[in-house]
C-alpha cells in the first residue's frame, strides 16, 4: 500500500513489484483452485462442485449477453468468465488476506494498485477493437472512427482513451479505498490499546462485509463494460 | 507512460507484463480444466434434454394412437357380440317355430292315420262278422232243411234280414 516502502525487483530491465507478483500468484492458484476442484467429477447429474461452476458460467455469459450480439457472444465466454473470477477472487483477496513485511506490503489486492486494473482494462479495450477488427476488416475498423462524421474522430478516439482509463481507475477506486480504510481502522485499533481493539471490530466486520459487496459488484461491473465495448465494437456504430 | 496521472505513481511496467501473462495462462488452464469439459457437458445436456423432449412427445402420440386402436377394437367387438346374441337369438327362434310346426304336423298326421286305421279295421270287423254271420246262418239252414243253398243267393237273404233288423231301431 501507499504508507510504507515498496518492495521491488528487476529481471531484464523491468522492473516487478514484489506484492503484486506475488498477489497475483496467490490470486492465480486460487482461481486454479477453484476450477480445478469444481470441475472433477463433471457428469450429467451435476453435482455441488459442478453445479456452481455451470452456474458462474451461466452468469458470466448472462453479463456478456446483456450487452454482444447474441450470435458472437459464445466467443467471449471463456474471456468474461476468466476475467470475472480473476476480478472477484482480486477484490477479495485484500480483505482477508493481507501480508505486510516492514512496512511494505506483500500480499494485497492485486486491483488496489492501477497498474494491475490498466493491465486488465487496457485488456478488455485491446481486446473489444481487435474484435471490431475482426469482424468489420480493417477499412470498416477504420472507418468506424469517423463515424458519423469525419468531425467524430477526435471524440472516438479520446472515448477509447477515456474507457481505457475509466475501467481500469474505477475498480482501482474502490478496491484502493477500502483497503485504505481498512488499515484505518487497523491503526485506530492499536491506537489505544484493547479498550479501541475491542470497539474497532464491529467497525472492521462492516467494512469487509460491505467490501465484500463492493469487491463483487465491481467485479461484475468490470466484466459488463467491457461487455458493452466490446458490443459496441461489434454492432458498428 | 501514465503514471503522471495516477496516485503515488508506482507503477512497474514489468507488472503489467505479468498480469498479461498470468491471466492469459489462467484463461488457458481454465480452458483445459472447466470451461471446457463443463460446456461440452452443459451442450450435451441440453442436446439429452431437447431429444428426451422429443422422445417422449412420440411416445405419448404413440400412446395415443394405440389407445385409440384399442378402443375402436374395443368397439368392434361389441358390436360383433351384439351380433352374435341377436343372431343366435333370432336362429333360436326360427328353429323353435319350425319344431313346433313339425311337431304340430306328425301329431295331425298320426290322428289321421289312427282316424283311417280304426276305420278300416271297423269296416273289416263288420264285413267279417257279416262273412261268419252268413256262413253260420248258412250251415244251420243247410243243416236244418237238409239243403244245398247257393251261397250268394243266401248271403242276399241275410242281408235283407239284418236291413230288416236294423230298420225298427233306426226310426
Amino acid at each position: 500500500m501507499g504508507s510504507g516502502t515498496v518492495s521491488t525487483f528487476q529481471i531484464w530491465k523491468l522492473t516487478f513489484s514484489t506484492a503484486n507478483v506475488l498477489s497475483g500468484l496467490v490470486v492465480f492458484i486460487l482461481a486454479f483452485a477453484v476450477i480445478f476442484f469444481t470441475s472433477r467429477h463433471v457428469s450429467m447429474r451435476p453435482s455441488k462442485g459442478q453445479n456452481f461452476l455451470e452456474w458462474l458460467i451461466d452468469f458470466t455469459n448472462g453479463i456478456l449477453g446483456g450487452s454482444i450480439p447474441a450470435k458472437e457472444v459464445s466467443g467471449f465466454g471463456l474471456w468474461g468468465f476468466t476475467l470475472f473470477l480473476f476480478l472477484f477472487l482480486s477484490n477479495q483477496l485484500g480483505l482477508f488476506f493481507n501480508v505486510a513485511i516492514n512496512g511494505s506490503a506483500i500480499v494485497r489486492s492485486p486491483t488496489s494498485d492501477p497498474i494491475v486494473t490498466l493491465t486488465m482494462s487496457m485488456m478488455t479495450v485491446a481486446l473489444a477493437n481487435y474484435a471490431g477488427l475482426h469482424k468489420w476488416g480493417t477499412k470498416g475498423y477504420l472507418t468506424s472512427f469517423i463515424k458519423p462524421s469525419p468531425m467524430f474522430l477526435a471524440s472516438n478516439l479520446f472515448e477509447q482513451v477515456s474507457s481505457f482509463l475509466t475501467l481500469g481507475l474505477r475498480i482501482f477506486g474502490i478496491i484502493f479505498s477500502g483497503e485504505v480504510l481498512l488499515e484505518m481502522v487497523w491503526t485506530f485499533a492499536e491506537s489505544k490499546g484493547i479498550p479501541t481493539l475491542i470497539a474497532a471490530v464491529p467497525i472492521e466486520m462492516a467494512w469487509q462485509g460491505l467490501s465484500v459487496f463492493l469487491g463483487s459488484i465491481q467485479a461484475y461491473v468490470f466484466l459488463t463494460l467491457s461487455s458493452v465495448y466490446i458490443g459496441r465494437q461489434l454492432e458498428g456504430e | 507512460m501514465l503514471s503522471h496521472l495516477v496516485i503515488d505513481a508506482t507503477l512497474y511496467n514489468g507488472d503489467s507484463i505479468f498480469y498479461v501473462v498470468t491471466f492469459l495462462l489462467l484463461m488457458w488452464l481454465v480452458k483445459i480444466f472447466a470451461w471446457g469439459p463443463i460446456t461440452k457437458m452443459m451442450q450435451q445436456r441440453s442436446d439429452k434434454i431437447s431429444d428426451d423432449i422429443d422422445h417422449a412427445e412420440k411416445s405419448r402420440a404413440e400412446a395415443a394412437t394405440l389407445a385409440d386402436q384399442r378402443q375402436e377394437a374395443l368397439k368392434g367387438s361389441r358390436v360383433e357380440a351384439q351380433q352374435i346374441v341377436s343372431t343366435a337369438k333370432s336362429d333360436g327362434q326360427e328353429q323353435r317355430g319350425q319344431i313346433i310346426d313339425k311337431a304340430e304336423a306328425d301329431a295331425q298326421a298320426l290322428k289321421a292315420k289312427a282316424k283311417d286305421d280304426i276305420a278300416q279295421e271297423r269296416e273289416a270287423a263288420l264285413v267279417s262278422a257279416r262273412n261268419d254271420v252268413a256262413d253260420l246262418s248258412i250251415e244251420i239252414a243247410s243243416k236244418l232243411i237238409q239243403r244245398e243253398l247257393n251261397a250268394s243267393d243266401q248271403k242276399e237273404l241275410i242281408d235283407s234280414y239284418i236291413e230288416g233288423l236294423g230298420k225298427p231301431h233306426e226310426s
